[in-house]
């Protein structure tokens, strides 16, 4: 038997012996793919869950920045853009395009459909402390600015005067932390 | 047969992830699309009416004059006033609102261009104060009705000291000394 004969009878064993053989199942190892899955779940879920308050800024609205590192702490935030103010995500007040609230809104610094809507959620806040065993005086009575960076002194000066009237007495201006 | 058993015994049982991983999948653009791109932090304003803290510390001090520091942000620059003195005033004058006490850095600048104060020398003087009174660690902060929220974000920033750092004194530690006056009032009209 010639060496090109040898070769050729050996492969064609080879051949034969794969054709016997039954096919084999290819399965994906999803173990350590799932490992790291789970890892990046988690870090996400727990970054999601560290800030006691969700801050959603609405459209169009830019954060002024601060060199603050104080965390914001649990409190309802009032959100004022350019165009409006809301509360508990409503529309309650449209200011105009000075930034001036609509002076139909506005008596002596006093914003009405925004003391409503909050002293409304003060009553409601009040209530669930006493449910819980608190005096009506430990409800969390502190409220979030959270504020356009162009928005007016005055027009801040009259939410926050609107809070107070609305019995909250803790303010905190929301702000983007710089690195500067 | 009983070798048969054993075989089917030993057989590998694999759990399908398969939909476990379609979950997991969908969970991480949701989470990522919650997350929280910017970090925010809060600047914690008091109330004038609630200014009981600087109150308490002037019975504990009573030998010492208060300082009062109230810094009113014009359109034109910072008046600064302190025991009831603004300064740069006219002689025998305890104030005089035709000139502020720190001009604008950069003169003409529109409104919306927030680094058109001072803040240097704005925080220049609050150390200055700082040093002449320890203890003291709130001021009053008023503006004119145009000045944007940035550029009161900005002058707080500057009152309270560039380095300083709260965070740790939220959770029980001392106030650093590099932090001036951290417990800014915000009043309107006051002058």
């Amino acid at each position: 038997m010639t060496p090109e004969e040898l070769f050729q009878a050996k492969k064609a064993a080879k051949k034969a012996a794969r054709r016997n053989k039954p096919d084999e199942n290819a399965s994906l190892q999803l173990t350590s793919l799932m490992d790291v899955v789970s890892i990046i779940v988690v870090y996400l879920l727990k970054s999601y869950g560290s800030d006691p308050v969700l801050i959603t800024p609405t459209g169009g609205q830019k954060i002024p920045m601060s060199k603050a590192d104080s965390p914001i702490q649990d409190g309802i935030p009032v959100y004022i853009s350019k165009r409006a103010i809301t509360f508990g995500s409503k529309k309650i007040v449209q200011l105009d395009e000075n930034g001036d609230i609509d002076p139909a809104a506005l008596q002596n610094h006093l914003i009405g459909p925004l003391y409503d809507a909050m002293a409304e959620e003060a009553d409601k806040a009040k209530q669930m402390a006493v449910a819980q065993g608190k005096t009506e005086n430990d409800w969390s009575a502190r409220v979030i600015l959270v504020g356009d960076e162009t928005l007016k002194f005055s027009t801040l000066v009259d939410v926050m005067y609107t809070a107070g009237r609305a019995e909250f007495r803790e303010y905190a201006f929301c702000v983007i932390q710089s690195n500067g | 047969m009983a070798r048969r058993k054993k075989k089917n015994e030993e057989a590998e049982l694999e759990a399908n992830l398969l939909p476990v991983m379609n979950v997991m999948f969908l969970l991480i653009p949701a989470l990522l699309l919650a997350m929280e791109v910017a970090r925010f932090a809060a600047v914690t304003v008091t109330p004038p009416k609630f200014a009981a803290q600087a109150d308490e510390k002037k019975e504990e001090k009573k030998e010492e004059k208060p300082l009062n520091l109230k810094v009113f942000i014009m359109e034109d620059g910072y008046r600064v006033s302190a025991q009831g003195q603004q300064q740069g005033a006219e002689a025998g004058k305890s104030a005089d609102s035709n000139k502020p006490t720190i001009p604008l850095a950069k003169p003409g600048a529109p409104l919306d261009d927030f680094a058109r104060y001072d803040y240097a020398k704005l925080e220049a003087e609050a150390a200055r104060y700082k040093s002449l009174f320890a203890h003291e660690t709130v001021v009053t902060i008023s503006a004119e009705n145009s000045i944007p929220m940035q550029a009161l974000i900005n002058t707080m920033d500057a009152l309270r000291g560039s380095d300083c750092k709260l965070l740790k004194a939220m959770m029980g530690e001392e106030v650093p000394p590099e932090c001036y006056f951290w417990q800014p009032i915000v009043e309107a009209g006051a002058g």
